[in-house]
C-alpha cells in the first residue's frame, strides 16, 4: 500500500474505532432532530395568559367596535375547535375616558403596566378618522413593555382599520349595504412553478409548497455538510498537534515527505466524512422509503453534495493540519481554532438571507467564494429556486483550485512548523513558512 | 566506501548557527559516535542526514546520492524523544512504522524483534501502558524493523537500566556485524569509547574531534596520571607541573603540563602521602570532552 494510504488508513482507523466517533455518529442526528423537535415544541408554547388592555379613544367612535371585535375573537378564535382547549390568550378591553392632559394620562397608564395591572394600552388619536395636519392626533399608538414581540398590536390593527373604513364610508354618505364585499379580505396564495411530466408531456398543476419543506431541504443539506466538515476536517488540528507534541511527527517525516503526511491525514479525514455521510444519506433514504416519501430524496443533488464534501474536507482539512502543526500546546490550539473555523462558520451565520433569496446577487456571489461554496451552493441547489447550470461548475472549479492551493500551502507550513518547538509562531512566521516552505 | 558524506554543511535557525561548515565521512558498516554538549548541533546533524532538515549550504550524500524533498527507506531513525501513538497497540504501531519504510516481511520481523526484546507479552497492549524503558525498546524496534542499511540513533541508551542497555547495545553490535552502518549520539562517554569505531565531537556547531578513539587520544599524548592515594584529593593540591586535578573519589586524574616529568610528580606525592595506584595514561574521552567543552575551556575561549 502506498505510504499516503498507510497514513490515511491509520488516521481513519484511529478515528472511526473510537467510542467518540460512534457516539457522535448516533448523537449528531439525534441532537439535530432534537433541536428541530424543540423548535416545533417551543413554537407551540404560546403564553395563553389573558391580556388586559386599556383603550383611550379620543375619537369616541372606535372603542365600541373594538370591544365588539375583541368579544368575537374571545368567543371564536382562542379555543381549539376539536378539543375545546384554550390555545390563545383572551383580550380584556377596558375603555378609559380621555384626559385633558394626554401626556399625564400616558404616564399614569404606563405606571399601571409597570405595576402589572395592565399589559398594554391603546391610544387612538382624535383625528384618526380623517387625519388632520397635527401628526400627534392622527396616530393609533399601542404602548407596552415588550415592543418587539406583542401580538396584540398585530391583531388590533385589523378591527381598528375595519371600523375606520366604515366610519369614512358613513361620513362620505355611502351606504355600506350597496357594497357588501367591500371589506372582504383576499389573501395571496403561495404556489410553486408548473412542471411538465417528462413521460406523458402533460402539464402538471403546481404543488402548493409547504414552507417547512422549502426550508427543511436546504437546511438538512447544509447541516449535513457542516457536520461532515466538522467530523472529517476539524479533528485534524488536534491530531496534528498531538503528533507534533508527542514527537510522532519526527518519526513520520523520517519515513514520508511532509506533503505526503498532510495529504495522508487529509485523505483519512475524508474517509471519515464519507463513512459518516454515507451512513446518514443511506439512513435518511431508508427512513423516507419506509414513510413512502422517496420523491423527497434529492437524487440529482447527491453527486454534487459528495463532490463538494470531498473538496471541502481536503480544503479545510489541510488548513486545519497546517494550523495544528503550528500549535505547541492545547492553549495554542484553542487560540488558533477560532480563526481556522471562521471560513466554516461564516456561511452558517448568513443562512437566513441566502434561504430567503437563493437566486439573489448576495447568495450567488458568496456561493462562488471557494470556502463558502460547499455549504452555500449546496443550499441554493437544494432550494426551490433554479440555480443557473454554470454556477455549480464554476463553484466547483474555484473549490478545486482552492483545495490544491490549500494542500500545497498547508504542506509547506506543516513542513516548517512540525519540528518547530518551544514558542507559538506569529502570523507573519506562518506566512513566511507558506511562501518559503 | 562511505555511507554518509557531508561537505561544508551549514544550518542556521534564525540568527543561531546550529551547524557550521561541517564536513564528515562515515565509512560503511562502522559505528560512528556523535558526542557534544546539549545544544551543540548533534540532533540537527542527524536530522539533516535523515533529510528532515535541509542544509542552508554544503552537500550531504547518503549512499552516494544527494536527497532533497524525499524520504529514504534505507535509513532507520530513532529520535531523541520517543514518538509513539499512545492509543495504538505495540504490534500494530510497529507494523505501521515498518510498512511506512516499505520494509519486507514486516509482520515476521516485528514478532522476531518483540521476542528478542522480551516484549511479546506486550504486543497486544497499548503503548500508553508501557514503561519508559519498554517504550524506548519499541521505538528502537520501529527504527530497525525495516532492516535499514543506515541506522541513526539519537541518544539510544538514555534512561535505560543496565540490563536493557546491554540488550540494546548487543542489538546494535549485531546489526553492525550484519553490515548496517550505525550513527548514534550519546552523552555517555564510556559507551562511545567502548562501542564506536569512530568518534565525532561537535561543539557550538563546529566539528572539534573526528577519528578513532586512538587517533583522538594520541593527539593529546600520555599527559594524564591516574592515581590512588591514602589521603585523597586533598593531598594532591598545588602539585608543581599539574594543570588540573579531577577527583573521582577513590581515584584522581591529574593532567600534566607539557614537558613535565611524571617521576618528579610521583616523588612529590610520595612525600605527602602513601600511593597505592599510579598509572601514566592517555586522557579518557570524558576528559577530552571536558577539556573542550568544560567551564575552563569556555573561560579560556572568552579570555
Amino acid at each position: 500500500m502506498p505510504k499516503i494510504l498507510q497514513i490515511a488508513w491509520r488516521e481513519y482507523k484511529a478515528t472511526v474505532k473510537t467510542k467518540g466517533f460512534i457516539i457522535g455518529l448516533l448523537l449528531a442526528p439525534m441532537l439535530m432532530s432534537g433541536g428541530l423537535i424543540a423548535m416545533v415544541i417551543s413554537e407551540k408554547q404560546i403564553d395563553i395568559t389573558d391580556r388586559r388592555i386599556a383603550v383611550v379613544d379620543r375619537t369616541g367612535r372606535i372603542a365600541a367596535a373594538l370591544v365588539q371585535a375583541v368579544e368575537n375573537r374571545n368567543q371564536n378564535e382562542i379555543y381549539n375547535l376539536k378539543t375545546g382547549a384554550k390555545v390563545k390568550p383572551a383580550y380584556e378591553i377596558t375603555v378609559i375616558e380621555p384626559a385633558a392632559d394626554a401626556r399625564a394620562q400616558r404616564l399614569e397608564l404606563s405606571n399601571r403596566i409597570r405595576a402589572k395591572q395592565l399589559d398594554g394600552f391603546l391610544e387612538i388619536g382624535a383625528s384618526v378618522v380623517h387625519p388632520s395636519d397635527n401628526p400627534d392626533e392622527a396616530h393609533v399608538r399601542y404602548y407596552c413593555e415588550n415592543v418587539l414581540f406583542d401580538e396584540v398590536r398585530n391583531w388590533i390593527a385589523w378591527p381598528i382599520n375595519n371600523q375606520l373604513r366604515k366610519l369614512r364610508l358613513a361620513d362620505a354618505g355611502i351606504d355600506e349595504a350597496k357594497a357588501p364585499d367591500l371589506f372582504q379580505w383576499t389573501g395571496v396564495e403561495n404556489m410553486g412553478l408548473v412542471t411538465v411530466d417528462a413521460q406523458t408531456g402533460q402539464i402538471n398543476d403546481s404543488d402548493r409548497p409547504n414552507e417547512a419543506q422549502v426550508v427543511a431541504g436546504p437546511l438538512i443539506m447544509v447541516m449535513l455538510m457542516f457536520m461532515m466538515i466538522m467530523m472529517g476536517a476539524a479533528p485534524l488540528l488536534q491530531s496534528v498537534m498531538e503528533e507534533k507534541n508527542q514527537r510522532i511527527a519526527e518519526v513520520i517525516v523520517a519515513s514520508v515527505r511532509p506533503f505526503d503526511f498532510v495529504l495522508g491525514k487529509v485523505i483519512g479525514g475524508l474517509a471519515v466524512s464519507l463513512t459518516a455521510s454515507s451512513v446518514y444519506v443511506a439512513g435518511g433514504m431508508a427512513v423516507l422509503a419506509r414513510m413512502g416519501m422517496t420523491e423527497h430524496v434529492p437524487y440529482e443533488l447527491l453527486p454534487w453534495f459528495f463532490t463538494y464534501m470531498v473538496l471541502a474536507v481536503v480544503m479545510f482539512g489541510s488548513n486545519f493540519a497546517a494550523v495544528g502543526s503550528a500549535c505547541s500546546d492545547a492553549k495554542d490550539a484553542q487560540t488558533l481554532m477560532l480563526p481556522a473555523m471562521l471560513p466554516v462558520m461564516i456561511p452558517m451565520f448568513i443562512l437566513g438571507p441566502i434561504l430567503k433569496s437563493p437566486g439573489g446577487a448576495f447568495a450567488t456571489t458568496l456561493s462562488l467564494i471557494p470556502p463558502f461554496t460547499p455549504t452555500l451552493m449546496v443550499m441554493r441547489q437544494s432550494s426551490t429556486v433554479a440555480v443557473p447550470a454554470w454556477q455549480p461548475w464554476v463553484g466547483l472549479g474555484g473549490m478545486l483550485a482552492f483545495a490544491v492551493l490549500s494542500v500545497w500551502l498547508g504542506g509547506r507550513i506543516f513542513r516548517a512548523a512540525i519540528l518547530f518547538q518551544g514558542k507559538t509562531p506569529r502570523l507573519g512566521t506562518l506566512v513566511k513558512w507558506a511562501i518559503r516552505g | 566506501m562511505y555511507c554518509v558524506e557531508m561537505e561544508h554543511v551549514t544550518k542556521t535557525f534564525g540568527r543561531t548557527v546550529a551547524v557550521n561548515d561541517l564536513s564528515l565521512a562515515v565509512p560503511q558498516s562502522s559505528i560512528y559516535g556523535f558526542i557534544g554538549p546539549n545544544g551543540s548541533g548533534k540532533t540537527t546533524t542527524l536530522r539533516m542526514i535523515m533529510n528532515i532538515f535541509y542544509p542552508d549550504s554544503g552537500t550531504i550524500r547518503v549512499f552516494g546520492e544527494t536527497l532533497r524533498g524525499a524520504s529514504n527507506d534505507r535509513i532507520g531513525y530513532l529520535p531523541e524523544e520517543r514518538g509513539l501513538y499512545k492509543r495504538m497497540k505495540v504490534r500494530e504501531i510497529l507494523r505501521f512504522y515498518g510498512r511506512l519504510k516499505n520494509g519486507r516481511n514486516v509482520n515476521a520481523r516485528v514478532d522476531e524483534w518483540l521476542e528478542r526484546f522480551e516484549l511479546t507479552a506486550w504486543a497486544g497492549k497499548k503503548v500508553a501502558t508501557l514503561s519508559k524503558g519498554m517504550s524506548q525498546k519499541v521505538q528502537f524496534i520501529a527504527a530497525v524493523v525495516s532492516e535499514p542499511e543506515l541506522l541513526l540513533l539519537d541518544e539510544p541508551f538514555a534512561g535505560l537500566d543496565p540490563v536493557n542497555a546491554d540488550v540494546m547495545r548487543k542489538a546494535v553490535l549485531d546489526l553492525q556485524a550484519a553490515g548496517t552502518t550505525v550513527i548514534f549520539s550519546t552523552h555517555d562517554m564510556n559507551v562511545a569509547e567502548r562501542m564506536c569505531n569512530y568518534i565525532f565531537m561537535i561543539f557550538e556547531g563546529r566539528k572539534v574531534l573526528d577519528g578513532t578513539l586512538e587517533e583522538i587520544q594520541s593527539r593529546y599524548g600520555s599527559d594524564t596520571i591516574r592515581i590512588g592515594v591514602e589521603d585523597g584529593a586533598a593531598a594532591l593540591e598545588t602539585l608543581p607541573g599539574i594543570m588540573s586535578v579531577r577527583n573521582f573519589g577513590r581515584i584522581q586524574e591529574l593532567r600534566m603540563a607539557a614537558g613535565c616529568d611524571p617521576q618528579k610528580i610521583l616523588a612529590e606525592i610520595v612525600g605527602r602521602t602513601r600511593v597505592h595506584h599510579f598509572e601514566i595514561t592517555r586522557p579518557s574521552l570524558h576528559d577530552i570532552f571536558v577539556r573542550i567543552a568544560g567551564p575552563e575551556a569556555k573561560e579560556a575561549a572568552r579570555a
